[in-house]
């Protein structure tokens, strides 16, 4: 049984375009489903939706198999935590987790009951009766957390709930409720713009796009198997390194060429891009992970698989080293804003691609040296330069 | 300005600033200090020349050996010590010299010999005398006859001394006169026009703060067809003066029967559109995740308005009642229009005073007292409030 | 009542179906009570028509004809609405039943003498004042231990505290019912609740409540399938109508009617209420110039109907200004001199004060508190105030002047005392100090929140250049505040245009003396008004007036449309 379903769920805003685009998608019961996607791909639209805080223009959603289009958000049978956690300030945290249940009339042993269990769970015990402002920053994000699992919803919607916290305990929250939603078992849906925490939190993972579902699925699946250009190059940090590429086919042995650079497919990237047998002679996007070169020697190809590049900058990261080298190729036709919002396209050299590798760390690269890196070719990725459908 | 100085040149600044600012504060507060002073003054206190700032009571002086009873004490020119009035209508002369007539010498009428000479004052013939002054022998004529008061030296044994009354300045000394207040209160009706006072601006204050929270709530927060362009109207009728007002106003509340009815002082003043905007700016303020986290906990508008943005909105409260304090308490006009001047019973601070301080003003020792009455409370709610009003003042320009 | 949340969408119209089931009944109810009171509003419409002008006052009748009308078009609408399930019948329903209920409520307070009441609780509040202090002591309480608590929320001796403060309240309260002795308010009262008038306005109010509330129940929606912004629209109007209803009743429609009244007649002395048009204003606005050989030439140079305004020897020609309402010209003129004297006395020091008490010295707060009293302090008070400060012959305005003089050569103080207020040459200038005195306070307070936006680095910088006092006083300080000092100066200048407590109080022998040498517009529109009773004439002086104030609000409104406020407003 679908816990959330939508169908042809449409957000228009006055005058504006559409911030979700006949959104159709199941959430199981009990599955944690991530949103995630660049900022306004429609991924909080969307949630907000559920929430019933913004209204729905067209299509249909339900909670539980009911329609909840005109419900209000009380009556829907959800928590929420949200960015900025947005506690009630006058209230303590005892007061602040009871809130709901208060408003639900629910019979006050009762209530504390709850509340003291919530608390507990969430090692909040000794806060109760501090107001928000006494709190740290995780500890706030936690009574949000309590204020959510005390109605004991039939969904949690969590609004990008750990950006606001700093790296270290981003990590050790993130842990706690990937524990805390197995633990209570509840569908969670859960919007994010890191598409770490989408990797490393969701049972699935839906990416969106200007309003557009890209690809729902596992995290493993969206790494390996991207639904189209846009999940290869947003899904994996460093992201996907993707340039034009010329592909020959001679006798079954296919190979790709790009700038000066010539590499023989490994037969396992064929099998997964049987597609390729049909492009012989013409030009697609090729697709290599930075984590798909090594240095010649770590890796076991065959020459045919390696590419000299010359180093523009090595960042050694301890474990790894990214060698950044440029190729003569023009870069691929996606906006690479929508994977880096800090990237302006105008300032992007318009007859360069970058490249980004990354090779074991016990390795020393200097600025301006010729490096041969191995290509773990049966890994690449292939897609349609026009379309950006992978050539399956 | 800011980068701090050191040295004489940057203390002589320093010094000098003060001086400025205190001179200002003085121009402030002079007034009022003449008002309290005023107000703790006897009647006859008040119109003395040079003026003062000291309350002062006229002594007097019970002494059964020299047969005085509650006499009064009085200083007189040209004589040391002091003196008790101990008889009043005396016979007197007003006697001036013939060559220095304005001075005034006032004697009993038996103190100048009668000589048969005469002399022309103002085309009238009158008769010389001789007196004697500071021992001399001077040529004199007779003013007039009139009554005077015979003073008896307190200090030392001297002669008692006949004189005019308006000669001698009684001898006053530091003696604030409280009855004013409670004078004021109860022969002038001003208790009645406290109470009254209080009462409409009590009910203003609360009926403004109801219908502000309401309505502010309303325009910051629910998104409906039409408001935007309603709040524009709101924000529109601010630009319109209350003269406009005044005379449709008055037409209705003689439709509807409030004329000279304290009703009419409050009912019509329960919805305001600063008000309004004040609770509106404050609400938008308020992070708007907090209202959708209550709207998700299942609270409905009303409990999310009473239980979630009045608590927060308490500094905004704090400032509209302030505002809707002094505006109540002190307005003037409408009320002049309104309420009958000669019903004791419809009487409020303002009106009241500007009755009795009117242009033919007799008591002004009791009107001081109620002025004072009617301005402390403003004055203190203002000091209580300056955080909030002060702040607000500037950033919404209200008035 | 039915589980709102097993309704479907796709089904909606047999989900409907089944909210209709327990639903019809009473929407049937619903339905007959708008017919009734359709009907009712045309008997009332007869009824208004037969009464017409003789028993009721001509803006009653009209009013209740309007009335009839526009209530008998929104039942019939409404009914038709309901029967047929239409989105807005419900809409319609609700806003006829929610006003009917306010409109009945309103009426039975009135009959129940509830609001002429108020006027009498200050009777019950005289006799009872001292437990009305215990009250006011006991709700203090309150307040002071619900901060406490606010900031000590685990604390439990706040919110013991606090119940003893209600505690208090209460005793208080039932001390002031019994000294307040309602006996009398009691019994009238229960006189005037058993006047059928009273009862029909209890019976209406308790119906339209009873269907409002039907109707704003949510299964009631679901039936007329309602959608979330029409609740949210409804919830909206219904937070905002006691705001928009007193708005509408107490300021929108006597700014109407106040404008209707100025082309007529209007008279309350008599029956005469004709529509003559613009004369009003013609009357008020009229001026006439003409020359005369003579120094000191009479209206009969003028065009008749006008008077004597002012001489002028310009251009050596003896020039005479009329006009036909010669007062309201004079207090023109004088608000002019007024404002042009007053506004940068009352700015200027402001301006001079909030540069000192912008820096950072100790005890500014004091000195910013100081002066901001006369502005709250009360109109009234402080004019009486002054009036003792001027007075001629003992007070202090004189005193100091003179001891002034004995002191410093270059004061030439009178022998006599100057008799500022009774005095042609000195009274509005008298006028414009106590403005100035009161307002200049205020205006610091604003100059000071406009300081805050001035960029700190711009003193350090002018400072590191080596600028002195004076010089970033007028090259950094000045310009910066131009914003402000444009906002002051308007509101400064409105408040100035509306001059009227001050004079009325101060001016002798009469508001505005002497000889018209304090009169301002709204003492002229006062006396036109209440005095000579020319309601319609002194709306024509309010209207004018509102377009003189109205050329400085535009220009404030223009301004910070333009986006150049500087944080103000």
């Amino acid at each position: 049984m679908s816990a959330v379903t939508f169908s042809s769920v449409t957000k228009r805003y006055k005058d504006g375009p559409k911030a979700v685009d006949s959104l159709d998608l199941d959430i199981a019961d009990g599955e944690f489903m991530v949103f995630v996607g660049p900022s306004g791909c429609g991924k909080s639209t969307a949630l907000r939706m559920l929430a019933g805080l913004e209204e729905i223009t067209d299509g249909e959603l339900r909670i539980d198999d009911k329609v909840v289009n005109d419900l209000p958000p009380g009556d829907r049978d959800i928590a929420m935590v949200f960015q900025n956690y947005a506690l009630y300030p006058h209230m303590t945290v005892r007061e602040n987790i009871g809130f709901a249940l208060e408003v639900a009339k629910m019979p006050k042993a009762e209530a504390k009951k709850r509340v003291d269990d919530a608390a507990e769970m969430l090692g909040l015990t000794e806060y109760l009766d501090r107001l928000p402002k006494a709190l740290s920053g995780g500890q706030r994000q936690r009574v949000a957390m309590g204020r959510a699992i005390v109605r004991s919803p039939k969904v949690f919607l969590m609004d990008e709930p750990l950006s606001n916290l700093d790296a270290k305990l981003r990590v050790q929250m993130r842990s706690d409720i990937i524990q805390l939603q197995a633990r209570l078992g509840t569908t969670m849906v859960y919007v994010t713009h890191d598409q770490v925490e989408a990797m490393t939190m969701g049972h699935r993972v839906a990416v969106l796009r200007n309003g557009v579902l890209q690809q729902v699925a596992p995290p493993q699946e969206l790494y390996l198997r991207p639904a189209n250009l846009f999940v290869a190059a947003f899904i994996g940090s460093p992201s996907m390194n993707l340039m034009r590429g010329r592909v020959t086919v001679d006798d079954g042995v296919v190979g790709v060429s790009f700038a000066e650079h010539r590499l023989v497919l490994a037969p396992g990237a064929v099998e997964r891009y049987p597609g390729l047998l049909d492009r012989s002679g013409t030009e697609v996007i090729v697709g290599i992970r930075p984590e798909h070169f090594a240095m010649e020697g770590d890796a076991d190809v065959g020459p045919d698989s390696v590419m000299e590049v010359e180093v523009n900058l090595a960042e050694a990261m301890g474990a790894e080293v990214h060698i950044h080298a440029e190729l003569d190729v023009p870069p691929a036709s996606i906006d690479p804003s929508l994977v880096d919002p800090g990237v302006d396209p105008e300032a992007l050299p318009v007859d360069k691609t970058l490249l980004i590798a990354r090779v074991d760390g016990v390795h020393t690269v200097a600025m301006g040296q010729r490096v041969r890196l191995a290509v773990k070719t049966h890994l690449l990725h292939f897609f349609d330069p026009q379309t950006g459908a992978p050539l399956r | 300005m800011s980068v701090k100085r050191k040295g004489p040149r940057a203390t002589a600044t320093r010094v000098a600033t003060y001086a400025l600012l205190v001179t200002v504060a003085i121009i402030v507060l002079f007034p009022f200090v003449v008002a309290v002073s005023t107000s703790l003054k006897r009647n006859t206190d008040i119109f003395t020349y040079p003026p003062s700032l000291v309350p002062r009571t006229e002594t007097t002086v019970t002494d059964p050996e020299r047969g005085l009873d509650n006499a009064t004490v009085y200083v007189l020119p040209d004589e040391e010590g002091r003196f008790a009035l101990v008889e009043a209508d005396v016979p007197i002369a007003e006697f001036r010299r013939l060559d220095d007539p304005g001075v005034i010498i006032a004697r009993p009428p038996t103190d100048g010999v009668e000589t048969d000479r005469t002399t022309v004052v103002d085309g009238d013939e009158e008769t010389v005398y001789l007196l004697e002054v500071d021992g001399e022998e001077v040529e004199v004529y007779r003013a007039r006859l009139t009554v005077g008061g015979r003073f008896e030296p307190l200090d030392g044994d001297g002669a008692s001394v006949v004189t005019l009354v308006n000669l001698a300045t009684p001898d006053r000394v530091f003696g604030p006169r409280f009855e004013n207040f409670s004078e004021v209160v109860t022969e002038k009706n001003l208790g009645r026009s406290l109470t009254n006072t209080m009462l409409v601006t009590m009910a203003v204050v609360v009926g403004q703060i109801v219908t502000s929270i309401l309505g502010g709530y309303a325009f910051a927060r629910i998104d409906f067809k039409g408001r935007d362009q309603l709040f524009l109207m709101y924000l529109g009728s601010v630009m319109i003066p209350f003269v406009v007002l005044i005379i449709p106003l008055f037409q209705l509340m003689l439709q509807l029967g409030w004329t000279d009815n304290l009703v009419a002082l409050i009912v019509p003043f329960m919805f305001t559109a600063y008000g309004t905007f004040l609770m509106r700016q404050f609400f938008l303020g308020i992070p708007k995740e907090i209202e959708e986290a209550a709207l998700i906990d299942g609270a409905s508008r009303a409990t999310i308005l009473w239980k979630v943005m009045v608590p927060l909105a308490r500094p905004a409260i704090a400032t509209l009642a302030t505002f809707g304090f002094l505006y109540a308490w002190n307005s003037f006009f409408w009320p002049l229009v309104i309420i009958n001047s000669g019903n004791p019973d419809n009487g409020l601070l303002t009106l009241t005073l500007s009755t009795l301080g009117g242009r033919s003003s007799t008591d002004t020792n009791l009107v001081f007292a109620g002025a004072v009455l009617a301005m402390t409370p403003p004055i203190l709610v203002f000091l209580f409030a300056q955080r909030y009003f002060v702040e607000n003042s500037a950033s919404s320009g209200l008035k | 009542m039915t589980d709102p949340t097993t309704m479907e969408r796709d089904t909606a119209t047999v989900g409907g179906a089944q909210a209709e089931k327990g639903m019809t009944p009473g929407l049937r109810l619903v339905f007959f009570w708008h017919i009734v009171g359709a009907a009712a509003a045309v008997v009332m419409m007869l009824l208004a028509s037969r009464t017409g002008d003789e028993e009721l006052p001509a803006t009653i009748g009209i009013f209740l004809r309007f009335f009839a009308i526009a209530s008998f078009v929104a039942h019939a609408a409404a009914a038709f609405g309901v029967a047929q399930r239409r989105r807005w019948g419900r809409t319609v329903s609700l806003v006829v039943n929610y006003l009917t209920f306010v409109v009945a409520v309103v009426a039975v307070v009135h009959q129940l003498g509830g609001f002429t009441g108020i006027g009498k609780l200050g009777t019950g509040f005289s006799k009872a004042f001292v437990p009305f202090l215990v009250i006011a002591v006991g709700l203090i309480w309150v307040l002071v231990a619900g901060q406490i608590a606010a900031n000590k929320p685990a604390a439990r001796g706040p919110k013991q505290l606090r119940k003893a403060g209600w505690v208090i309240a209460g005793l208080g309260f039932v001390w002031f019912v019994i000294a307040a002795d309602p006996s009398g308010m009691l019994s009238t009262f229960f006189e005037r609740i058993v006047q059928p008038v009273t009862i029909a306005s209890l019976v209406l109010a308790i119906a339209s409540l009873a269907a409002t509330r039907f109707m704003w129940q949510r299964d009631v929606g679901r039936v007329f399938g309602t959608t979330a912004s029409t609740e949210r629209a409804l919830t909206g109007l219904a937070f905002l109508s006691p705001n928009l209803l007193g708005f509408l009743f107490f300021f929108a429609g006597p700014v109407i009617f106040s404008l209707v009244v100025s082309f007529y007649d209007w008279k309350t002395t008599g029956t005469s209420r004709s529509f003559v048009g613009v004369d009003n204003y013609i009357q008020a606005l009229s001026i006439d110039v003409a020359t005369s050989p003579t120094a000191n030439a009479g209206g009969e140079v003028l065009n008749s109907g006008y008077q004597v305004l002012m001489h002028l020897d310009w251009f050596g020609q003896h020039w005479v200004l009329g006009a036909r309402d010669v007062t309201f010209w004079l207090s023109l003129r004088n608000i002019l001199i007024f404002l042009v004297l007053a506004v940068p006395l009352a700015v200027l020091p402001a301006l001079f004060l909030s540069s000192i008490l912008a820096s950072q010295l100790r005890g500014i707060k004091v000195f910013r508190a100081i002066y901001f009293i006369p502005s709250v302090a009360g109109v009234i008070g402080v004019a009486i105030i002054w009036g003792q400060l001027f007075q001629s012959t003992v007070g202090w305005i004189n005193y100091i002047i003179k001891r002034a003089g004995d002191i410093l050569p270059f004061v030439d103080a009178p022998a006599e005392g100057q008799a500022w207020l009774s005095s042609n040459s000195t009274a509005l200038l008298a006028m414009v100090i106590v403005f100035a005195w009161m307002s200049f306070g205020f205006n610091t307070v604003l100059y000071l929140a406009g300081h805050q936006g001035i960029p700190k680095e711009l003193y350090e910088a002018a400072e590191i250049d080596g600028a002195r006092t004076w010089k970033i006083f007028r090259r950094i300080t000045v310009p910066q505040l131009r914003n402000t000092t444009f906002y002051v100066l308007i509101t400064t200048s409105i408040l100035a245009l509306q001059l009227f407590d001050i004079v009325w109080i101060l001016s002798t022998p009469q508001p505005g003396g002497p000889d018209n040498a304090t009169m301002t517009p709204v003492i002229a529109l006062y006396n036109e008004a209440f005095k000579q009773n020319n309601r319609g004439y002194a709306s024509a002086l309010a209207w004018v007036l509102f377009a003189i104030v109205f050329v400085f609000t535009f220009a404030q409104f223009r301004r910070e449309r333009d986006g150049a406020t500087g944080g103000m407003a």
